[in-house]
């Protein structure tokens, strides 16, 4: 494996991976995150739940660099992340979903995982186009890997088929393949299962878990549909108008008479 | 310096500014409702020059499809421009519905319109250069009952403005205040700045949004047909290429001014008219370049220009 | 055969030159930048050769030696790639419209410099460019491995790394910046090697064209090399050099039929004047009705596929 130290070499003594420490967040008026504090350990899989609004996405903008937070501290592998721009987070081991499918959609299946090895890849312009020793191997180890991957999320069959055409569940397995294609400590799903029936939610349950084993990842992972949740995660964090109301373990924070105030009549 | 120098340096520049002004009103005012680059304004003014030159009844000259061509009547300069800015208008209007709106229909991304803008431009230009040829032409002087010149200054040391240069300013200012109280006092105002936020929610608020979009390039276009008349009327018409060289420092202008900002292509009209003025004299050749040069700083410093606001981006 | 050659040996040349300069508007467009500003390095390119050739190497007899217009393209090159990266680092953080923009800025501020320098002989420019070779044709020495490795180049891009980065950055800037790619980097990359190849493209030009004035590599060559690659087609390095080579033959083609007898006058004006009219009206027609141009990545699959099967 290229690319950063796994977990078994890092000496990183202290359990916790991502520390969020009183992050805010504040566009125009808005403050959509409001002083959030929570650590997630190594290993974990760790929910974020909450009413829609409630700033969940907005926390993954923050701690992938997409958004600056106006104020707090983000640290990973007890190193200041704040304010790194998107492409650095990611080279730093944090890999991520979107809510709204991001793919590159008039790129094929395989081609939109093997974009993601890049961070993990180091051939440039020349060396590329002249197609010497080093570059063509790891080409062809790129290759490799991304069809390892698809395999993994059960896309196998279909690799050169444009990302677009596919069915809107086997889109999300997609964009979890090709977050995975970065070798992340730290994988953030953003509602994964939105649009899924409930077998391929329980598909996508069981991948979450073996992925987690297998790959010793740590996970964050925001959704709405709760039984996921609770099966799933070791610890969950409920946010509400961009406050932490609730954290701890599930069989816990189901009974919180904040969270059960705030989603009053949703379901929970 | 010398204040008889510097008076005339600021008069020349706000002579110059309040052309660029004018064009800008209209070039913006596009981009303000509609989100896009027009830059077919460039080859709107141009047809509004050559349409108002035509209805003097003035004769082309000998290049071109149409050389020697002269209509058989003369109107007035101030019909004729009024004639040719409505020409001038509905040219808009006929760009808007062949290659805009097609593009909008389809959301396409506003580069995508630039270009196609580009391409109408260039085209349209092009048709006039081959049916008037590229000949510089003059309109006659309709001022001619008025002193050449007003003298701001004293007998004794002179700050001279070209009397076409004071009535272009004054066209200017009122322009400016017709168009900031049609966009804040009036309910087409209030209509076409609620199409410019969200023209799908307010066509289904009811606004007839086609009709609007229809007045906003009427408005437009009128602007770039009198300008392109009273540039003519101030230092000539040289050749349709002239339009393409305002489109081009036209977006110098409504940039700094901020895109989309009404009082900012005023704003920026003149602020590009003063910095060519203040050319020192030695590098006036780059007097050119400096409207490019100022767009450049200001694409990088500060993009939403002097009177925009920062734009926040959504992820 | 012979005969078409020399009578068309010019315009040959002019094709395959222009199919090279249509490539330096793909390359960042590749990335999903819209960048006019080749024209820009394309007229500097230019200079560099004209002001080698006449002023800094001593006229001899006979032709120009071809090994020093090589040398004219590589120090055009150098010195283009140099001027890319130093424009581009600041102006590639703006995007779309903006970017666009700064582009244009940049062509009309090297137009007025280049007119006003003594050194770049003003208004009237310079000529009297020394050839290297005895004819037009002869040209192609130059011209068809310079296209030639342009194309490999863009090609073998699109199957790296590299490559695969600037499409992911056309596709979704945002989703790519989280897959680790610096956008940035990347952008300024696809700039600076598209101001490296039209240096070069102007270097030749210049001799081939033998003068070199504030003319060449100005607005309308944007709009030329948008027509190229919007018409030709905008998501794979076959479009832009098609469009490159067939709108440059098309004004050609049309003059031919405009000598056809018992056309009317104004058509016959029309087919030999006309070209930035087609050209105008080719891009706005393309914008609505083929945006992504004529030779599309799916056009391609097809026709390899045809090829391939057997029978």
């Amino acid at each position: 494996m290229s690319g950063a130290p796994g977990p078994a070499a890092d000496p990183l003594p202290a359990a916790d991976l991502l520390t969020v420490e009183r992050v805010t967040c504040q566009f125009g008026g808005v403050t959509a995150v409001n002083e959030v504090s929570f650590a997630v350990g190594r290993g974990e899989l760790f929910g974020l739940i909450g009413p829609n609004g409630a700033g969940k996405t907005t926390l993954f903008n923050l701690i992938t660099g997409l958004t600056a937070p106006s104020g707090g501290h983000l640290r990973y592998r007890g190193e200041d992340i704040t304010g790194l721009p998107p492409h650095r987070v990611a080279k730093r081991g944090i890999a991520r979903t979107f809510q709204n499918v991001r793919l590159f959609g008039e790129l094929s299946a395989l081609d939109n995982v093997m974009i993601a090895r890049h961070v993990r890849t180091h051939s440039g312009l020349v060396s590329g186009v002249l197609g010497l020793g080093p570059a063509r191997r790891e080409e062809h180890e790129t290759r490799e890997r991304a069809t390892a991957l698809l395999a993994l999320v059960g896309l196998a069959d279909r690799p050169e088929e444009r990302a677009r055409n596919f069915a809107y569940g086997d889109q999300r397995r997609l964009e979890i393949a090709r977050a995975l294609a970065l070798e992340p400590e730290l994988l953030l799903l953003d509602e994964p299962a939105a649009g899924m029936n409930a077998g391929e939610k329980r598909a996508l349950s069981e991948l979450i878990r073996s992925v987690r084993a297998r790959l010793s990842l740590t996970i964050l992972l925001i959704e709405h549909y709760v039984p996921l949740v609770m099966n799933l995660c070791d610890r969950i964090a409920v946010l509400n108008f961009g406050q932490l109301i609730a954290l701890g373990p599930p069989a816990l924070v189901q009974k919180h008479p904040a969270v059960v105030e705030a989603y009053l009549g949703d379901g929970a | 310096m010398n204040r008889t120098f510097l008076l005339q340096q600021v008069l020349n520049g706000l002579a110059i500014g309040s052309v660029y002004a004018i064009f800008a009103l209209g070039y913006t005012l596009i981009f303000s409702v509609l989100r896009i680059i027009n830059f077919t304004h460039g080859a709107i003014f141009t047809i509004g020059a050559y349409t108002t030159y035509a209805l003097t009844g003035s004769q082309f000259g000998i290049n071109g499809l149409l050389a020697g061509a002269a209509l058989p009547f003369g109107l007035p300069f101030v019909l004729a421009l009024l004639g040719g800015s409505l020409v001038a208008a509905l040219s808009g209007v006929i760009v808007e519905r062949v290659a805009f709106r097609p593009l909008r229909a389809r959301g396409a991304d506003p580069l995508l319109t630039l270009v196609s803008s580009l391409g109408v431009a260039v085209a349209l230009v092009n048709i006039t250069q081959y049916l008037f040829g590229a000949e510089p032409y003059s309109y006659p002087d309709p001022l001619q009952g008025l002193p050449s010149a007003i003298n701001f200054g004293t007998a004794a040391a002179p700050v001279l403005v070209r009397t076409v240069q004071v009535v272009i300013f004054a066209v200017s200012m009122v322009m400016l205040v017709l168009l900031t109280y049609l966009m804040n006092a009036t309910r087409t105002g209030k209509a076409l700045r609620a199409v410019a936020e969200d023209m799908t929610t307010s066509s289904l608020l009811g606004i007839d949004t086609d009709r609007l979009v229809l007045l906003t390039f009427v408005i437009s276009g009128f602007l770039g047909g009198v300008t392109g008349t009273l540039i003519g009327l101030s230092v000539g018409v040289a050749g349709p290429y002239f339009g393409i060289a305002f489109g081009l420092k036209g977006l110098a202008v409504i940039v700094l001014g901020g895109l989309g900002d009404i009082p900012g292509a005023v704003v920026g009209g003149l602020v590009i008219g003063l910095a060519e003025a203040f050319v020192p004299a030695q590098y006036i050749a780059y007097r050119e370049a400096v409207p490019f040069a100022l767009l450049f700083v200001v694409l990088l410093v500060r993009p939403q220009g002097l009177l925009g606001r920062a734009q926040v981006q959504k992820v | 055969m012979a005969t078409f050659f020399a009578t068309y040996d010019f315009l040959l040349v002019s094709m395959v030159l222009a199919a090279v300069l249509a490539l330096t508007l793909y390359l960042p467009l590749m990335a999903g930048q819209l960048s006019v500003a080749s024209p820009g390095f394309y007229a500097l390119g230019g200079y560099i050769a004209a002001i080698m050739s006449t002023k800094i190497f001593p006229p001899g007899p006979g032709l120009y030696p071809v090994s020093l217009v090589l040398l004219e393209m590589v120090v055009a090159a150098v010195v283009s790639g140099v001027l890319g990266l130093a424009v581009g680092l600041p102006a590639l953080r703006l995007r779309g419209i903006f970017l666009a923009l700064a582009t244009i800025a940049f062509v009309q501020i090297l137009g007025v410099v280049a007119l006003n320098l003594n050194v770049t002989g003003g208004a009237i420019g310079i000529f009297g460019i020394p050839q290297p070779f005895s004819s037009a044709l002869q040209y192609m020495w130059l011209a068809v491995p310079l296209l030639v490795v342009s194309m490999l180049f863009v090609a073998r891009l699109e199957r790296t790394r590299t490559g695969r980065a600037l499409v992911a950055l056309r596709e979704d800037e945002l989703a790519a910046a989280a897959m680790g790619i610096d956008p940035t980097y990347h952008k300024v990359l696809a700039f600076t090697t598209s101001a490296v190849l039209a240096g070069a493209v102007g270097a030749v030009s210049a001799h081939f064209i033998n003068t070199w004035n504030s003319r060449q590599g100005t607005f309308d060559t944007s709009v030329n090399l948008m027509a190229f690659v919007l018409v030709g087609g905008s998501r794979t390095f076959v479009g832009p050099v098609v469009g490159g080579l067939v709108l440059t033959a098309l004004p050609e083609a049309l003059r031919g039929i405009a000598g056809v007898a018992g056309l009317p006058e104004w058509l016959a004006a029309f087919l030999r004047d006309g070209r930035l009219i087609i050209f105008g009206v080719l891009i706005a027609i393309g914008t609505v009705f083929f945006p992504q141009g004529l030779i599309t990545p799916g056009l391609l699959r097809r026709l390899v596929r045809r090829r391939v099967r057997p029978g």
